[in-house]
């Protein structure tokens, strides 16, 4: 029985159907049940929020960004799985606290300042929640200034920074140096990505990782937590 | 937007003949292809060239059965003549269903309204008077003002109606095309809740390259607020571009349908 629901939320998650209402990837779970309403049921019939999130969460995203990079999945598709991810995660919030299961990590994503794309951040953001992070959205076109303060008030440990143009891409090696001058160096660990950036010019001003899309913003945040 | 298959009309000379010779196959074979290409609802015309109103009626109940043999999808009943409509209502089965169509000409109104009504049918309204087509927006929506409070009447919602904006060719006036697009946006507006539907094929009326204009004016109809279309589903050309319309108006969430339709090698791109 427990099994069963395990399956069909990680079905439904891949299916990217949050709700009863949603359509899937292909028509073949329409009007059943979607994640939030058998993430519910789950917790009403005892399943542990940690099995949820172990054997029907993580598996389902991982599959998803699988199906993503194969190019299988596009843009929608992988939002609307996430969205269903995040949503079952709001579900879970209040049980793992009670729990004391922590969250996996406390993260914060910010567009650089003078850059004001957002979408590709805003994937980011919604894949680390349904992955299980906590995520602080600062937005876009924020300042050095506001990273710095925000990731030591909040106890960032993980800091997501994405630039789009050439133009704001430097502010990104500015972001770095004023976390040490701050104190912060090893306390908070730097991801980068956008459009603008690369794996060498992460190297180049100390960045701790680079990544190309979302799911590799998942995978980069898991091997420094390995660390 | 909701696609109308238009193929089942007796005013096509193979349908015509097709219910003439009573021929299933024809019929079953043309519903399936057109359910396959992503039609919503079947729209079936068992024509008026019958010589008696009862052959009229039989040619119609047998087209709704021999359609609904083969499909599940919704029909839309296309008639004029409210016995015609009758017959069909009295076999059919499904609960959604369409009937094509009434004008503000009151008799026949309350007559196939009170028809929709008892069936729970939605109901195909032409914003046309007694009088003909008007040539201008504002006598097309005060038609269909006029048709709504008679509606009201016995018992119907806007959410039950899809008006016609009704189409006329650009070849013979260039205004026409706004005329249209005008309409269908003052009936959203007027009447809210109300849907609109309408055939495209007449604007391209007497030009040379119609599916161009008809394309053409389909995409400038979605963004008017178009709810539906009557149009052939097999042409891919004008399928595709209905689901890019319905990803381009927010009408498709996570753009489901499209990315199928692609999946599926179903586009034309």
């Amino acid at each position: 029985m427990e099994t069963e629901i395990i399956e069909k939320i990680r079905e439904n998650l891949i299916q990217g159907r949050k709700s009863e209402e949603d359509e899937g990837i292909d028509e073949t779970l329409n009007g059943t049940p979607g994640v939030i309403e058998l993430t519910e049921e789950a917790l009403e019939k005892g399943v542990s929020p940690k099995e949820i999130i172990s054997l029907a969460i993580t598996p389902g995203m991982e599959a998803v960004g699988e199906k993503y990079d194969s190019g299988e999945y596009f843009i929608p598709d992988m939002l609307a799985s996430a969205q269903a991810a995040g949503a079952a995660m709001e579900i879970l919030k209040p049980h793992l606290e009670k729990a004391r299961i922590a969250s996996k990590g406390r993260v914060a994503v910010a567009t650089v300042k003078d850059d004001i794309h957002d979408i590709g951040k805003n994937i980011v953001v919604i894949l680390l929640k349904g992955a299980g992070y906590d995520v602080d959205d600062l937005g876009i076109d924020v300042s050095t200034e506001k990273i710095v303060e925000e990731v030591k008030t909040r106890g960032i440990e993980y800091l997501g920074l994405s630039a789009l143009l050439t133009s704001t891409m430097t502010r990104m090696k500015e972001v770095i140096e004023a976390l040490d001058k701050a104190g912060l160096k090893g306390k908070v660990r730097v991801l980068i990505g956008g459009a603008a950036v690369s794996q060498e010019y992460a190297d180049e001003i100390g960045a701790d990782a680079y990544c190309a899309d979302g799911f590799q913003a998942i995978s980069a945040i898991g091997a420094l937590k390995q660390q | 937007m909701l696609i109308i298959g238009e193929n089942i009309n007796a005013t096509r000379k193979e349908v015509a003949q097709a219910i003439t010779n009573r021929d299933c196959g024809f019929i079953t074979e043309l519903v399936s292809r057109m359910e396959t290409a992503g039609a919503d609802y079947i729209d079936v015309n068992a024509g008026s060239n019958h010589p008696t109103s009862k052959q009229k009626q039989e040619a119609m109940r047998w087209l709704v059965g021999t359609v609904q043999s083969v499909s599940c999808r919704p029909l839309v009943i296309d008639s004029d003549e409210a016995g015609v409509i009758e017959a069909a209502l009295d076999i059919y089965s499904g609960e959604n269903l369409i009937i094509n169509s009434v004008t503000a000409e009151e008799s026949r109104l309350c007559t196939i309204g009170g028809l929709a009504s008892g069936k729970n049918a939605q109901l195909i309204a032409l914003a046309m008077g007694a009088t003909g087509i008007p040539d201008n927006t504002r006598e097309r929506v005060e038609n269909c003002n006029k048709i709504m409070q008679t509606l009201y009447k016995i018992g119907m919602q806007p959410e039950d109606v899809y008006f016609d904006p009704l189409v006329m060719p650009v070849s013979v006036d260039q205004a026409q095309a706004l005329v249209t697009l005008d309409t269908i946006r003052a009936i959203k507006k007027e009447i809210p809740g109300a849907k609109t539907v309408m055939g495209l094929s007449n604007i391209s009326f007497g030009l040379p390259g119609r599916k161009l204009i008809n394309r053409t004016f389909l995409a400038m109809a979605a963004a008017a607020g178009l709810d539906g279309a009557i149009l052939d589903p097999l042409d891919t050309r004008m399928m595709s571009l209905a689901r890019a319309a319905d990803v381009l108006t927010g009408k498709d969430k996570w753009c489901r349908r499209y990315a199928r339709s692609y999946r599926q090698g179903k586009l034309d791109k």
